[in-house]
This record gives C-alpha cells, structure tokens and sequence, in this order.
C-alpha cells in the first residue's frame, strides 16, 4: 500500500512520539493531535507527548486478512489502550504478545515499529505499537 | 592528559528482541554436527520480530541512555549509529532515531559501517568531538540485525540486539574514559558485496588474523599507551561473536576468565555484531561499583579494533535502576520455531 509522502512526513513527529492534544478547559487528551478539542469544541488546547507513557490493555481485535503491506504481521493484532496518567484511548497495533496472552487491563508500553511498508523498494513507516510492560 | 580523560559514558542502554531460537534447531535443519551449539559455547540466539529492524532497536537502546544519562535530548550534537544491517541502503537511519528522540534539528546524525566496528569507531571519534568542545553530547548506537546464508555456520550465532551510550564531559559520566587506541588492517575475513542478500566469509581466517591479532594488538596498544596491566582492570569486555573467542583473547592476554564472563552475553543472544561487545559493556555497567575499571575492545571484520579503559565513577549507582537492564531483557524471553525465524527474518521468498 502506497502512503503519499507529504502527509506520512508531515505527521511524523505525532507517530514516533504519540504528540497529543490535551484541552485546557475539558482536561480530556486526545490521540491524534487535533487544533480543536474533539470532545467540548474548546480551541484552547495544548501539545503533550504520551511516549513515556504507560497505559492499559481496553480492547483488541485480532485480523486474519490484512490488507497490502501487512500480509508478513498476519495474524495483525489492533488494540486500544488507555494511557495511565492522561487517560488518552489510543488505537495502536500490538506487538511482542502472542494471542493466547490478551487480557484487558494488561500494563502496555509504546515502542516505535515499523508499521508498514511499501513492498521491497518504497518507503518504510515507522509509529508507536504497543508491547507488554516488561518490568513494572 | 589525553582527550580520553575529559570524557565519559552519561547514559548506556540495550535492547534484546523477545523471541529467541534454539540453536539445536538450525543444527538439526541443515544436518549439523548436534554438538555444534556447545562447541560455539551458544545455545539460543535472539531474532527481532517482523516489525523489528535496526533502527527501531536502536531507538530502544538510545531511550534507555537518554533516561539514565537524564539530559535535554536537544543538547545532543551528534547521532552515530553503527550497523551492517541498515533498513534502507541509502537514507540515514540515524535521523530517523534522532527524530523520534527529539534531538532533531541542530544535530550532527549519519550512519557508520565497519563491519561489527562501526558503532566503535564511532565512539572514538565521539569522545574527541566532545573533548574538542565541538560537541556538548554524543550518542552512538551500536545496532543489527545480523545476517546469515541459510545453512551457513554463522547462521548459529547472527542475532539481533542494540546498545546505545550517550559520551559527554566526564565531571557528568557514570564512567569515564582514560585511554583508548585502535588496531586497523585489510583483512579479508568477512565481506558483503553490494546487493548479496548474505555475507561471506574466510571459514577459521575470521579467528587468528582477524579476531585474534586486532584484538591483541588493540590491547597490547593501550597498555603501552597507558601502563595498565591486565591486574588492573576488574572486567574485560571483548567482541563475542561466540561464546569461547573472548575468553581465548583473553587467556592470550594474560586475563583470566572470571573478568570475562559478567560481560559475556552471546552464549544466551547470539553475535549481535555492532551491539555485541557493547551489549557486555552495558550490562557491567548495569552491575558495576564505583572505582572498578572495564577494559572494552570491540572488533569489526575487514579488520579492526579498539580499546578503551573506562572507570566507573559514583554517578553509575543512580543511574543503574534508571531503565531497563540487559537481564531484564535477557528474562524476557520465548522460543520460536525455525519456520517462524525464517519468515521474521525474511528468509522465505514471497511475492508481495
């Protein structure tokens, strides 16, 4: 799957360092970054990293046909997460858990992986999956 | 005094793959001798997962070094990142890191290849690029991904893991430098041409012109330089592409193996080439008490090595707990089939 090159480098910093927004008037945090607070309409938002972050297993969905680009991570493990601290839901793949190991309310870490790629020759896109906290 | 002396390890930090392969298992596909894991004194190798390369293991290496080295990411000058398995042939890996760690812009960043010596040279060179004051910070990454021909004896030991150290003034270090010196000939002991999926290699040339003479010429090197003797140094840390080379260099050396065997990691990862003899170095210092001194001489084929001396000051004790330590990583661990190898490791050919 070809990802154009403008809007991949463009969000490059949020996808590697999980840049948020997190409204001053609500408190809400939110992943992506948005200029506007997608839960009370408030433009007075502000950036936050959630990449030191650890956050909890809420649930997850395990795809047995993947589309171009990730038919290698089959079968490809999605899950949202909330973060600890800013309770931030967040969609992510999973990664270093095997099926069997699943459980809601499992501790997670971000680590950056590559998310997919564009066959053998094109670009490679790298993000934040989330993986089992090694050590609590 | 020397460059060495106004330099020091801020922050170290490693990265092991959880999934690890049976050496048995390759023995027994390819029709080994079933005694040739012990013989390599290796018994499990570590394979980065399919969404794994050396750069998003390197990236895990250097954030543990950022926590412990505790400093403003945008203070670093430098981003070295040493390796022989670059995901992209040309296209930095090193700013991709230095992106995601927040050291972008006002950074030096580039990617090093000397075999499994890149990420060394590249510390010599950090250590006078901060002493010069060109540099406040610099860290070097030491990442593989280390590739093997199926069916080939290097197929038991080329594993994956990272190691990062941030170098900076030594009145901040968790363990100074005092001294180092290298050791460079063309020595054709291992080679990868351009475009060849696998390295090859000069089959028992890579031991005794290769490992064996540009480890000990390092060594003896430093010690001229310095007048340190193999009593003074409470660990040695050497390139350990198996588990019974260092622990020969040693013996050639005059160093007995208690001083090797805290820093030997290969016999439970593997060759994790430019991670492999600072993975053993990361994990000393992981252990180490103030005042202790580490020899380290890495080894790249082609063919080079350095020495450092390196003491370990108060600081480490703070600093240890910080993230995560090489036997945590080393803990973390579960055994995949050959099949699941070959595919992680791209070995099967697919249309896609």
């Amino acid at each position: 799957m070809k990802i154009s090159i403008p809007p991949s480098w463009r969000n490059r910093v949020a996808r590697y360092r999980l840049t948020a927004t997190k409204c001053r008037d609500c408190g809400r945090t939110l992943y992506p970054p948005s200029e506007v607070c997608r839960v009370c309409g408030s433009r007075n938002v502000e950036e936050v990293e959630l990449i030191n972050e650890k956050a909890k297993l809420v649930t997850w969905t395990i795809i047995y046909s993947a589309m171009d680009g990730f038919e290698d991570r089959k079968p490809v493990i999605l899950g949202v997460v909330e973060t600890v601290e800013s309770k931030a839901r967040i969609l992510a793949p999973l990664t270093d858990i095997l099926p069997e190991e699943l459980k809601a309310g499992l501790l997670m870490e971000p680590v950056l992986r590559r998310i997919s790629e564009e066959g053998e020759v094109g670009l490679i896109h790298y993000g934040v999956a989330y993986r089992p906290l090694i050590k609590p | 005094m020397l460059p060495e002396e106004k330099t020091g390890i801020l922050g170290w930090g490693s990265y092991i793959p959880r999934w690890r392969i049976d050496l048995k298992e390759i023995a027994d596909l390819w029709g080994f001798n079933p005694e040739q894991p012990e013989e390599l004194a290796v018994l499990e190798k570590s394979v980065a997962g399919v969404d794994e390369d050396a750069v998003t293991m390197g990236w895990e290496a250097a954030l543990n070094a950022l926590k412990r080295a505790g400093i403003n990411p945008g203070e670093i000058g430098a981003v070295w990142f040493g390796t022989e398995s670059k995901p992209y042939a040309v296209k930095p890996s090193a700013t991709i890191i230095a992106e995601a760690l927040g050291i972008t812009p006002k950074t030096m960043a580039s990617d090093w290849e000397f075999a499994c010596r890149a990420a060394s040279e590249a510390i010599r060179v950090a250590i006078g690029a901060v002493a010069s004051g060109l540099v406040k910070y610099a860290l070097v990454i030491g990442s593989d991904t280390a590739q093997a021909n199926p069916g080939d004896v290097l197929e038991f030991t080329a594993s994956s893991a990272a190691t990062a150290l941030i170098i900076g003034p030594r009145d901040e270090a968790a363990a100074f430098f005092e001294a180092s010196a290298s050791f460079v000939t063309d020595t054709p002991d291992f080679w990868r041409r351009d475009h060849s999926r696998y390295p090859l290699h000069g089959e028992a040339f890579t031991g005794e012109p290769a490992y064996f003479k540009h480890i000990v010429g390092a060594v003896k090197l430093l010690f001229e330089k310095t007048g340190l003797k193999p009593e003074d140094f409470d660990y040695a840390v050497f390139h350990q592409p198996n588990g019974t080379f260092p622990i020969r260099v040693a013996r050639m050396l005059g160093i007995p193996r208690e001083k090797v065997l805290p820093g030997l990691v290969t016999p439970y990862i593997g060759n994790s080439y430019n991670s492999s003899a600072l993975i053993g170095l990361s994990k000393i210092l992981d252990e180490a008490k103030p005042g202790q001194r580490i020899l380290l001489a890495p080894f790249g084929s082609g063919a080079g090595a350095d020495a450092y001396s390196i003491v370990v000051t108060e600081r480490v004790l703070e600093r240890q707990s910080k993230a995560l330590k090489v036997e945590d990583y080393l803990k973390r661990k579960h055994l995949i089939s050959y099949a699941k190898y070959a595919k992680n490791r791209r070995l099967i050919n697919r249309i896609v």
